[in-house]
């Protein structure tokens, strides 16, 4: 073996351990003694059942089934449904919660029926083939047009039409009348198609009973404590403070660890029931069937426009697909996300959008890095474009006119959100350079004289990022071991939180990150906060750590003031240091010298929603032949605000960039019309990005820093995705122009595109 | 079945099922759990470990093809420090979760072990049956591309 050592330092503190294999994942630790569980899902997409479990009971090593009557006994409710809206006449929204087990009737294949439990996840496997379960199975509706059908088969008795809300935002009479005046209209549909999450940790639980302590210890992947220990006390009734959840190293969440599902539940009331530590370790196939999917949203987008190609109204008319259930955000994603930035980053008098959510025959429908925020980004982004296209305006120069320019802002857009601050001409411009626009013509010459289609995609997004649920982010820092500890409640799945904060601390007090610890979950339990979501950590408990840093430099004042023979007022803090006639001391001469081992203090603050918002630009090369489209450049300039760890936010580019481009390109979960299977069910069906997907990528950061948090960062995790999707799809549809195509739905596939192209030539 | 194999340099004598699989050999029996399981059709990598000098997918290896074997996993790839390829992961930022990042450089360090000075193309088909969902890819073809230069450096 040709192992050096290194002088230079790792990265990230978190890396020492997961370039090692000694990161503690959920399923790498266990108990002795500890029993397994394997679920038991429905194998049909709509059907009433009944079931016989006996023999599962009397096979080997079974020491437990769950079935929806032990849920019952409990006195467990069904799963939690986060938020919900009023249609236009104020009526409420249908909400048709999730049972933790099916009774009777199940909804989409994969839905949980039962919970098996034995000596071995083998022998379960084995018991549960032995279920009696009789399917009596009814007509299925896995579109929009079949679940809203006149005559469609009905999923809920409580929602007719299988329609949870039509929910409206914005002005109707106003846009109408601005398109009854328009000199030109345009308008266009486009399909974010539902996807995978597929983190490559699969979902995994292990929970224990200490009867002597009354506590019930759950470990599990999650996005923070907070969410997920609201959902259990909610479905299990438990008190709060007889749970605790365990989680250290998560393998990628991008919005699916945030719920409590029916496996937590069923193996918290089996680890009490038995008391005997119980696992569960999802298969990847499990996953696909049981993780919620994402995206499975159809934007309708119309514009009217001046003579001058100016935007007088936008108007969308969106159908949000919920799956079986309302689970946690599919209506945050239809109502808030899709409404509240729909005019994008242009001067737009008049807004309207209307959400259609309804029920379906499939696995529900929750977060996916960015929950709506991409596809609203790429439907608002594609119609500028089709509407240049269509009416022989420039793309760019549209978009320069229409730009809210630096002076307007704060901006407050049509349906009342309120943008702090944006230099998108600027940014627009960076993009433009950066890419050598002015040699398009040629590189389109030259894939032309090799026999391909080139097309050129710009983009221009604008997001809101999440404003968390609770008012504050706190932080508690404790002077230990001559070190600072941090503790809060946002755990990580993947950003590097150990690291970002570390450095965070190290800007504002000038204490090398080797000293500074961090570390979420449970320690934080007493602490306000969120759980890590809608690319806000970084800034909203960045700050509070900033609070906490003013605040440790506050209290070492008087100190410094006694050692220097002077009054605290006179002491002067800058930037992690106290300075008095001449006489200065750092935070970390401090720390060492004054001996504040056991010292804590609460660092706090209140951070809202930010804008982040950039220009991408892709180029795409489509062979004629075999409908394989390449990605040949890429360039890409981002305001995400103040840049904390620009290794770590190029990274997150990366990820967001290639989770636009997976759904580009490749990824796309399928439903087979008739059955309602789902016939994407692995990795051998699903086409998730691999190597080489991404490169020629040019990125610039370009911070226009906000003011709506101390950090004036504007979070970067889910920019990424927003910005891909239109600029992919406005290059695809560039290079199908020629034939006559002015719209093509993701994925473009090979076959998706050869399809198109021999449609159009035929 | 009874079975023997050397893992990471220590020799190791089982009595597992016959149908058991390697990784589950190394993870639950040997309780080596820096080796993932992150599918169940051989797609992701993230059980990729080297069985007598190559890299396999250890999910799809029945422990009894590896009796008698040398099995190394991500835990023995640096026993006197770290290798070349984990530090230039980590300094290129080719890991964000974690989770494939084990088998990731498992398969890498058999690419460099096969192809010392890789193309990017190469890098690219050699980490095609190794997924990632945090990095876009492409600061792990970054890292490979680094530690092949260190690598050609130590040996120089």
């Amino acid at each position: 073996m040709s192992a050096v050592l290194s002088p230079q330092p790792l990265l990230r503190k978190e890396d020492q351990r997961l370039i090692t294999g000694t990161g503690q994942f959920t399923s790498d630790a266990w108990e002795q003694g500890t029993l397994h569980a394997v679920m038991v899902r429905s194998d049909h997409a709509h059907a009433r059942f009944q079931a016989d479990w006996s023999a599962v009971r009397q096979a080997p090593g079974v020491r437990c089934v769950l079935t929806a009557q032990d849920v019952t006994a409990a006195g467990f409710a069904a799963l939690v449904n986060a938020v919900t809206v009023k249609d236009a006449q104020g009526q409420p929204q249908v909400i048709c919660r999730m049972p933790v087990l099916a009774q009777a009737k199940v909804l989409y294949v994969g839905q949980p029926m039962a919970m098996v439990i034995a000596d071995t996840a083998e022998l379960a496997a084995n018991a549960a083939e032995m279920a009696e379960i009789d399917y009596e199975t009814l007509p299925c509706a896995v579109t929009f047009e079949d679940a809203t059908a006149p005559g469609a088969v009905q999923l809920h008795e409580e929602a007719p039409g299988n329609t949870s809300v039509v929910f409206e935002a914005g002005d109707r009479a106003a846009v109408d009348a601005a398109f009854a005046r328009a000199a030109m209209t345009s308008n266009v549909k486009v399909v974010s198609q539902r996807l995978i999450p597929a983190p490559m940790e699969p979902r995994a639980v292990q929970v224990w009973h200490d009867a002597a302590t009354g506590l019930t210890h759950v470990r599990t992947p999650t996005q923070g404590l907070v969410s997920m220990l609201g959902m259990f006390t909610t479905i299990t009734g438990w008190p709060a403070d007889s749970i605790r959840i365990h989680t250290q190293d998560v393998g990628g969440s991008f919005g699916l660890r945030g719920t409590a599902t029916s496996e937590h539940v069923l193996l918290m009331l089996a680890a009490r029931t038995l008391g005997r530590p119980v696992r569960w370790i999802s298969s990847r196939s499990e996953t696909f069937l049981s993780d919620w999917h994402g995206r499975a949203l159809t934007l309708h987008g119309h514009i009217a426009l001046d003579a001058q190609g100016r935007i007088l109204a936008i108007r969308f008319d969106n159908q949000v697909d919920a799956g079986a259930f309302n689970v946690y955000f599919s209506t945050h994603i239809g109502a808030r996300n899709l409404s509240i930035t729909m005019g994008g980053v242009y001067k737009v008098p008049a807004l309207h959008m209307r959400s259609h959510i309804y029920y379906t025959n499939t696995v529900p429908v929750s977060a996916y890095r960015g929950a709506g925020r991409p596809d609203l980004a790429y439907a608002i982004e594609r119609l500028v474009d089709h509407a240049a296209h269509e009416h022989g305006l420039d793309p760019v120069a549209i978009r320069r006119l229409n730009f809210i320019p630096p002076a307007d802002f704060p901006y407050t857009t049509a349906n009342g959100t309120v943008y702090d601050n944006g230099q998108f001409e600027r940014i627009m411009d960076c993009a433009l350079t950066d890419s050598d626009a002015a040699g398009v013509a040629q590189r389109r010459e030259r894939a032309r004289s090799r026999g391909r289609l080139f097309g050129r995609g710009l983009a221009y997004y604008l997001e809101s990022s999440g404003p968390g649920a609770a008012a504050k982010d706190q932080v508690r820092g404790r002077i230990e071991a001559g070190g600072l500890t941090l503790h809060a409640i946002s755990g990580a799945s993947g950003q590097g939180h150990e690291t970002s904060f570390a450095r965070i601390v190290e800007r504002e007090l000038g204490l090398p990150s080797q000293r500074v610890r961090f570390v979420a979950g449970e320690v934080g339990r007493d602490l306000v906060g969120n759980s890590t979501g809608g690319s806000r950590t970084l800034y909203g408990l960045g700050s509070a750590i900033v609070d906490l840093c003013r605040q440790l430099m506050d209290h070492g004042r008087p100190q410094v003031a006694q050692l220097w023979g002077c009054t605290p007022e006179q002491v002067l803090i800058e930037g992690g240091h106290w300075r008095h006639a001449g006489r200065e001391m750092g935070f970390e001469a401090w720390l060492d010298q004054a001996g504040a081992e056991g010292l804590e203090l609460i660092g706090q603050a209140s951070s809202g929603a930010t804008f982040p918002n950039g220009c991408h630009i892709a180029e795409v090369e489509i062979d004629p032949q075999t409908g394989v489209c390449d990605l040949v450049g890429y360039w890409a300039a981002d305001d995400v605000g103040e840049v904390i760890s620009p290794k770590q936010l190029i990274g997150q580019v990366h990820g967001g960039v290639v989770q636009g481009l997976g759904q580009a390109f490749g990824e796309h979960a399928v439903y087979d019309r008739e059955t309602g299977q789902l016939l994407s069910g692995s990795f051998m069906d699903y086409a998730m990005p691999r190597a080489g997907i991404l490169h020629g990528f040019h990125h610039q950061s370009v911070p226009v820093p906000t003011k709506l948090n101390m950090l004036g960062a504007k979070g970067v995790g889910e920019s990424g995705c927003s910005g891909s999707l239109p600029a992919l799809a406005n290059a695809v549809v560039d290079a199908l122009r020629p034939l006559g195509i002015q719209q093509a739905d993701m994925p473009f596939s090979p076959a998706r595109l050869w399809d198109l192209m021999q449609s159009a030539r035929s | 079945m009874q079975i023997q194999l050397t893992l990471n340099g220590t020799v190791r004598q089982l009595d597992v099922p016959d149908h058991t699989l390697l990784v589950n050999v190394i993870r639950e029996h040997c309780g080596l759990t820096g080796t993932h399981v992150g599918c169940d059709t051989t797609q992701c990598g993230c059980c990729t470990v080297h069985l007598n000098g190559r890299a396999v997918k250890s999910c799809t290896v029945l422990a009894a093809q590896a009796d008698g074997g040398q099995v190394t996993t991500i835990e023995g790839l640096g026993q006197d420090g770290l290798h070349p390829v984990q530090e230039a992961f980590s300094r290129c930022h080719g890991l964000q979760c974690g989770f494939c990042t084990p088998g990731m450089i498992m398969a890498s360090v058999d690419l460099l072990r096969h192809i010392p000075q890789p193309s990017r193309e190469q890098i690219e088909e050699g980490l095609e049956g190794n997924l990632c969902r945090c990095t876009g890819y492409v600061n792990i073809v970054e890292a490979v591309h680094e530690a092949a230069q260190v690598m050609q450096g130590s040996q120089a």
